[in-house]
């Protein structure tokens, strides 16, 4: 015999598991599998109701198994998306920063939802017109729906309340101009000699919400801070972003009621729960862990304004990435819609704090009751009537981070505020600069 | 005080008297304090109960009335043992393959004569010099084209050979006498012999310093096992921790991230403890400082 039999039965064998290995999908008719990839934006825990989320999807559905994959921070999970998509192996749904949708969409990373929702017998209007009207602008991309919107926020003011009635101050009357905010600010700060022990205001500046916060300014300011219709400008150094960022300097050198440096958000939110600062600027998405954890009264406010009333959207949408496959793209499509819908989407606001975009959560029963007991909720709803869209271009995180490692110098008191954002400004320039060429500068 | 004096009998006859070996001895115990500070706070935040209020997380005094509450909810948030043995395996796979191949290409760059060998090493050094970050799209296509997207062999395999390690063996087979080999040689030794029976056992310090660096740096690594791993019970600890750790819109539950780091850290916290005298001394007589 030419073969042995050893060899014969390790070919037979090699031959199985080649098999296996890339018909795993004929072997039988099962679910179609698909990942969720998501990221943990706020308290831990959520990662466990994400879990309960999915499982009572996939209970519902014999026909999908949706597995949760968890990704980082929501910069991560854009880097784990796009490595993926890039190694051919792409998940079928992300829940994405609402801000990297257009980036994403200029380099092709996403598949345009309109034919999924056209297959529904529905219109885009239709579609859309269940989500609160400010969503659309992170969501909808040269007219064609990129996104759905799932969780969001807008940056609101925290008060401790019996802070500030100690200070006589009236936290049901909350500061509405920057002129009064300081005011409060400079009233609630209390001094030992040259030491702070009770910080007046506190407002984050770590990646990715330290570019928030400044558009948060830069808005109430009465800047646009970004070309809201094109991808390849920011504005940077502008006077409506100067005066911002010479307000939140002088907050820290020269009135000194703001700790100095840049302070993460959860650092910023652990000195207010401790009562270390008095008031706070952050997400809404932070709501539900402030209830649960504050010992005394506060209140929730909008963010005062110098100019106008205006905050940027923030939060996350849920994508399909480029190269999924039919029937992945159409479970994808289920999963989305389901975690969208009205119930879901009330419960995860509930859960994290997050609003609701499907306008039709606050109708149900659940979320009426839940608003009556706690009004807070509301206030982050009402501000979406002058909430804009959020911070978008190309390569959308590096030229944030131009911006924000030049605040970080600022409030670190090593940088002027005009010198840093003219830095910042070039450096973005720069950034930007090959998109620029490829489109605005490429004439015919 | 005791120790002060113990030191001063310890201390070798010619510097008794003298005044700087004694501050030297006190600044190794600030500085081991200050080093001390962290572990102690994170023991002390992992007891703590809830209803101590964030106003107490921040202090070093244990509470009067611990709890393992946080313990709990991490151990029920996160499958530890799983990301446990998952690391584990990742550490130990990479390691054994790498002393196999760093001792080879040590071995090579080290005693054997060939076209382009100094070309090449420089190329390995250059190696050094790039940040893992750059290669994680390309790595991961491979990795994916090869079929081990979503596996643990996926994670393991872009560090199979190391730059580092095999410049490190390098130099140590550069410091053993050719006369060995040499005896070796007449006895009738093959090259395999030769590097098992002296290359490797004269070596061991060096191999124990890199068995230390590799695994505590693949023990830490987060963004590309994140990358390679989708199914939760393929996680390793650092994925699996940060479910408790990364956060974008601010807030934190600080007990529950003490527990769960100190889960992560406790085995190769304990493993240092216990080799500790080893682990110094490899360093040293590796020359790696």
């Amino acid at each position: 015999m030419l073969f042995s039999r050893r060899l014969m039965l390790g070919l037979a064998m090699a031959g199985t598991l080649a098999s296996a290995l890339t018909f795993p999908a004929l072997a039988g008719e099962g679910p179609t599998e698909i990942d969720l990839y998501f990221p943990v934006p706020v308290d831990g825990k959520l990662a466990r109701d994400m879990g309960t989320l999915i499982k009572e999807f996939n209970d519902g559905h014999p026909d999908i198994k949706a597995t949760a994959v968890y990704t980082g921070s929501y910069d991560d999970t854009l880097i784990k998306t796009r490595a993926s998509i890039k190694a051919g192996k792409p998940p079928a749904a992300v829940i994405m920063s609402a801000n990297f949708l257009l980036d994403m969409q200029i380099e092709n990373e996403l598949t345009n939802l309109d034919a999924l929702i056209k297959a529904d017998g529905t219109t885009k209007e239709q579609f859309l017109g269940q989500f609160f009207p400010a969503l659309q602008g992170n969501a909808v991309i040269n007219r064609s729906v990129y996104g759905v919107p799932f969780h969001n926020s807008t940056p609101l003011l925290y008060i401790n309340a019996d802070k500030a009635k100690e200070a006589g101050l009236d936290a049901n009357k909350p500061p509405q101009t920057w002129a009064e905010l300081t005011d409060w600010a400079k009233k609630l700060t209390k001094r030992d000699g040259d030491k702070v022990t009770q910080w007046g205001i506190a407002i984050p500046c770590a990646y990715d919400y330290c570019g928030w916060m400044m558009e948060t300014l830069t808005m109430s300011n009465g800047g646009r801070y970004y070309n809201e219709e094109f991808g390849g400008e920011v504005y940077y150094d502008t006077p409506s972003m100067l005066g911002a960022l010479t307000w939140w300097n002088d907050l820290v050198s020269k009135f000194k009621v703001h700790p100095p440096g840049a302070t993460p958000g959860p650092a910023v939110s652990t000195s207010f729960i401790s009562g270390n600062a008095a008031m706070m600027m952050l997400s809404t998405g932070s709501l539900t862990y402030v209830r649960d954890n504050a010992k005394f009264n506060y209140k929730v406010a909008f963010i005062p304004r110098n100019v106008r009333n205006a905050v940027p959207i923030g939060g996350a949408s849920l994508i399909i990435p480029a190269g999924v496959e039919a029937d992945k793209q159409k479970a994808a499509w289920t999963l989305i819609k389901w975690m969208t819908s009205p119930e879901k989407s009330a419960w995860w606001s509930r859960a994290t704090g997050y609003f609701a975009p499907n306008m039709a959560a606050y109708k149900t029963p659940d979320m009426v009751d839940f608003l009556n007991k706690n009004p807070d909720a509301k206030i982050a709803v009402e501000q979406l009537d002058v909430a804009k869209p959020w911070f978008a271009t190309y390569k959308t995180v590096p030229v944030r981070k131009n911006l924000e490692d030049e605040v970080m110098l600022v409030l670190n008191g090593k940088k002027q505020p005009k010198d840093a954002l003219v830095a910042a400004q070039k450096a973005a320039d720069e950034t930007l600069k090959p998109y620029n060429a490829e489109t605005s500068l490429k004439l015919p | 005080m005791k120790l002060i004096d113990r030191l001063y009998k310890d201390a070798p006859l010619a510097t008794r008297n003298e005044i700087t070996p004694k501050l030297g001895f006190l600044l190794t115990i600030l500085l081991a304090f200050a080093w001390l500070i962290p572990f102690l706070w994170m023991g002390v935040a992992t007891l703590r109960p809830a209803s101590d209020g964030i106003n107490l997380m921040a202090e070093l005094m244990p509470s009067l009335k611990p709890t393992l509450d946080n313990v709990r909810d991490a151990w029920e948030i996160g499958d530890f043992p799983r990301y446990l043995l998952n690391t584990t395996i990742i550490c130990t796979g990479i390691l054994l393959v790498q002393f196999v191949t760093i001792t080879l290409a040590g071995f090579a760059f080290a005693r054997l004569d060939f076209a382009g060998k100094t070309l090449i090493f420089y190329l390995f050094l250059m190696q050094l010099m790039l940040v893992p970050v750059l290669l994680i799209v390309p790595n991961l296509s491979l990795v994916a084209q090869l079929g081990l997207y979503d596996t643990l062999a996926g994670v393991m395999m872009p560090f199979f050979a190391s730059a580092f390690g095999t410049f490190l063996m390098r130099q140590a087979f550069e410091a053993i006498p050719t006369e060995l080999e040499d005896a070796a040689l007449i006895d009738g030794a093959s090259l395999i012999q030769r590097i098992r029976h002296i290359y490797v056992p004269l070596s061991l310090p060096s191999f124990s310093a890199f068995a230390i660096i590799s695994v505590t740096s693949h023990w830490n690594d987060f963004l590309w096992p994140l990358m390679v791993i989708n199914s939760p019970d393929k996680r390793p600890l650092t994925v699996g921790l940060s479910v408790f750790t990364k956060t974008a819109e601010g807030t934190q539950d600080w007990g529950t991230i003490a527990a769960g780091t100190l889960m992560v850290i406790a085995p190769l916290l304990i493993t240092f403890l216990i080799f500790q005298k080893r682990f110094i001394s490899s360093f040293v007589t590796s020359g790696i400082k």
